[in-house]
């Protein structure tokens, strides 16, 4: 296998097909989402603002709408709704569950209390029936999910499992909800808890059989210099919590770090960029991903065969949650086939970079077809 | 290939320190990483298994922080070296047992040499928490790699049987989970809520025992081959329920502390005082530890010793 050896690389990288050190490969069997029933419009949202702010969030961000609950879902309900819509795609009983991780940043249940402990993931397990499975909470901003997904292909490719649920749930609207309160101009460091909206997202990750593709790699790092750049906590006086923001600061991060640490990702896995399919970044604006793809276009000398996936628009910022609502939207839209090459890019406060890499393959284009 | 326990460090909270598990957990981190002949930009991987922490921060992960303190590798990324990844892992006082576990299968697969797992509580501040129970203490083990004999063979993870049965009754006063901990809006704030069932601790040291039980025979052993056994946490129902469940004498299982019972950073306490004693020579040490939900973890440790 081409590429840099895992540990004079940057990023904490692991590459399949190794079976120096791991027996097995691990693939993407399934994947499911919750979303709210309730749609917020930005209009609605800026229509609520204390303060009169002449912001033009749409414009700037390019989020049309996001699904909000309204009391009736929480972090835990979506995580739960996400799951068990994996689970029935494909076709697995929660019974057959090694470990179940819960990656949400947003622990709430009872409309807003948040659980610290016990953990969400031994609630989830219960309320599936994964009676057997080893649970245990990973946080890590919005890149959780995909961190999660890092420690599943780390222990299905061991053998220390053979199925792992990765599941979020994230109750995080009502950041804007109390962002709307303070929000004065566009330079509010409150700005980005406007772009937030509700969902819940699940991944089912297994052995593959013998020849199965899978993922291709995992590479994560965190760039802690900039590990205060945005910063969320309770809310002194007002139910739920609030998120401060060094937007620019952020983005600026991403523009020169992506590029560098995606380069790293595909020279590892011996690809060029022009032989992805799909990348699918985190959602947090149309103008920061595009203007991000561009850079990556322009730094990598090539572009994938298909456009930049953009979801923000409809669902806004789901936090932990948008690369599977947006594999979920790609996979039921027949925009994902079988043999296609997958990058997810996480972005996430801390400063979190992540990547992983997977070939879609025939059982999970089965999971989101017609009959799903 | 297996994953060794090359150091551990451990800080109690005074003055200042006390007030913040983040500088708790610096200071664990840094003593750990000190004892292991380490300097902080060998650490490839920094998890967290700490749970109360300043402001009840929910993003990003403290990690992240502990990491940009201590000097892991904070830099943007360069040619020629590694980075360091960092996020939380949460499972009560399991955590750091469950990080272990983490830690290791990026060991095992040769993809980190050194990983650093640190666990830390406090009171959050902010008003939020005037009778916040737990001791304020900090604790972090650097793990690495080793090819001897030594190292860790096996993990085990479950969870025991809620303490409120629906057909016998209320067996306890208590959330079912044994342990509870929220943060509500309550009188015009957020307040951080932390309620224990009086008898849970004896109900953890009886479901750890059988976990323990489990992992031991899962390797073809019994008890009477285990030379050192780690537990958390160290509150004397708890010692004496795993005692009574593993059936050795009390004084194997460890010593309670006295004061507010230790919480996430309970199984690097014990760590280090058995390692201070020597307790860990022998052949096999066993890590037990058990906490909210009810779950209990343990750990089987080769210790490379004959």
């Amino acid at each position: 296998m081409a590429g840099p050896d895992p540990r004079t690389g940057w990023l904490l990288t692991e590459r399949s097909p190794d079976g120096a050190t791991a027996p097995h490969v691990a693939r993407v069997a399934s994947l499911g989402r919750a979303l709210p029933a309730t749609t917020l419009t930005t209009d609605e949202l800026m229509g609520s603002t204390r303060h009169h702010t002449r912001i033009d969030l749409e414009r700037l961000t390019g989020v049309r709408e996001r699904r909000v609950s309204v009391g009736d879902e929480t972090s835990l309900s979506l995580a739960v709704g996400a799951a068990r819509d994996c689970l029935t795609r494909s076709g697995r009983r929660s019974e057959d569950l090694d470990v179940v991780i819960s990656c949400s940043i947003t622990k709430y249940r009872d409309d807003l209390v948040q659980w610290l402990e016990p953990t969400t993931s031994a609630a989830i397990a219960r309320e599936i029936g994964a009676t057997h499975a080893t649970t245990f909470d990973v946080s890590n901003a919005c890149a959780g999910t995909l961190t999660g997904v890092l420690v599943a292909n780390n222990w299905v490719r061991l053998g220390m499992a053979r199925r792992v649920l990765v599941v979020s749930g994230e109750y995080i609207s009502r950041l804007g909800t109390n962002a709307a309160r303070h929000v004065r101009s566009i330079a509010s460091r409150e700005l980005a808890s406007l772009t937030l909206g509700d969902a819940g997202g699940a991944v089912l990750v297994e052995r593959a059989e013998r020849g199965e593709p899978g993922i291709t790699l995992t590479g994560f790092t965190t760039v802690a210099d900039h590990s205060r750049l945005c910063l969320a906590y309770p809310a002194r006086h007002e139910a739920g919590a609030r998120m401060f923001t060094k937007a620019r600061a952020i983005h600026q991060v991403a523009i020169a770090d992506t590029p560098v640490l995606l380069r790293e990702a595909l020279e590892a896995a011996g690809l060029r960029i022009d032989e992805l399919d799909h990348v699918i970044p985190h959602q947090t604006s149309t103008r920061a991903i595009r203007k991000g793809m561009r850079e990556v276009s322009e730094k990598l000398d090539g572009a994938p065969r298909n456009p930049v996936v953009v979801t923000v628009d409809r669902y806004g910022n789901t936090a932990s949650t948008t690369h599977v609502v947006a594999l979920v939207e790609e996979l039921d839209d027949g925009h994902l086939r079988a043999g296609d090459q997958v990058a997810l890019v996480a972005l996430a406060s801390g400063l979190e970079i992540g990547v992983v890499l997977f070939t879609v393959d025939e059982g999970l284009v089965a999971c989101h077809g017609d009959d799903h | 290939m297996a994953t060794i326990i090359e150091s551990v460090g451990v800080v109690g909270g005074r003055g200042r320190r006390a007030r913040s598990a983040r500088k708790l957990a610096d200071a664990a981190a840094e003593r750990a990483i000190d004892r292991a002949g380490l300097v902080a930009d060998d650490i490839g991987l920094l998890l967290n298994a700490g749970i109360y922490r300043d402001g009840n921060l929910g993003e990003p992960a403290l990690a992240a922080l502990i990491q940009e303190d201590i000097g892991a590798h904070p830099e943007d990324p360069h040619d020629g070296d590694h980075g360091t990844f960092s996020f939380d892992v949460a499972n009560g006082t399991c955590g750091m047992l469950t990080a272990l576990q983490v830690a290791d299968g990026f060991l095992r697969a040769g993809t980190i040499d050194h990983a650093l797992i640190v666990a830390s509580d406090a009171d959050p501040g902010r008003h939020m928490a005037p009778d916040f129970p737990f001791a304020a203490s900090g604790a972090a083990i650097v793990c690495g790699r080793a090819d001897g004999p030594e190292g860790i063979a096996g993990f085990r993870f479950a969870h025991g049987p809620p303490l409120v049965s629906p057909t016998a009754g209320p067996a306890t006063s208590g959330p079912d989970e044994g342990l509870r901990g929220t943060v509500a809006f309550e009188r015009g704030r957020n307040r951080l809520t932390i309620v224990q069932a009086p008898d849970f601790d004896a109900a953890a040291g009886a479901w750890a025992g059988e976990v323990a039980t489990a992992l031991l025979g899962d390797h073809g052993l019994t008890v009477d081959d285990v030379d050192a056994i780690v537990a958390n946490p160290l509150t004397p129902p708890f010692l004496d329920a795993l005692a009574d469940a593993l059936g050795v004498d009390r004084a194997r299982v460890g010593t309670a502390l006295e004061g507010p019972p230790v919480h996430t950073a309970g199984l690097g306490v014990a760590l280090a005082a058995a390692t201070e004693g020597a307790a860990l020579g022998g052949r096999w040490a066993l890590l037990v530890s058990a906490g909210a939900g009810p779950t209990a973890g343990a750990a089987l440790v080769r210790t490379g010793r004959r």
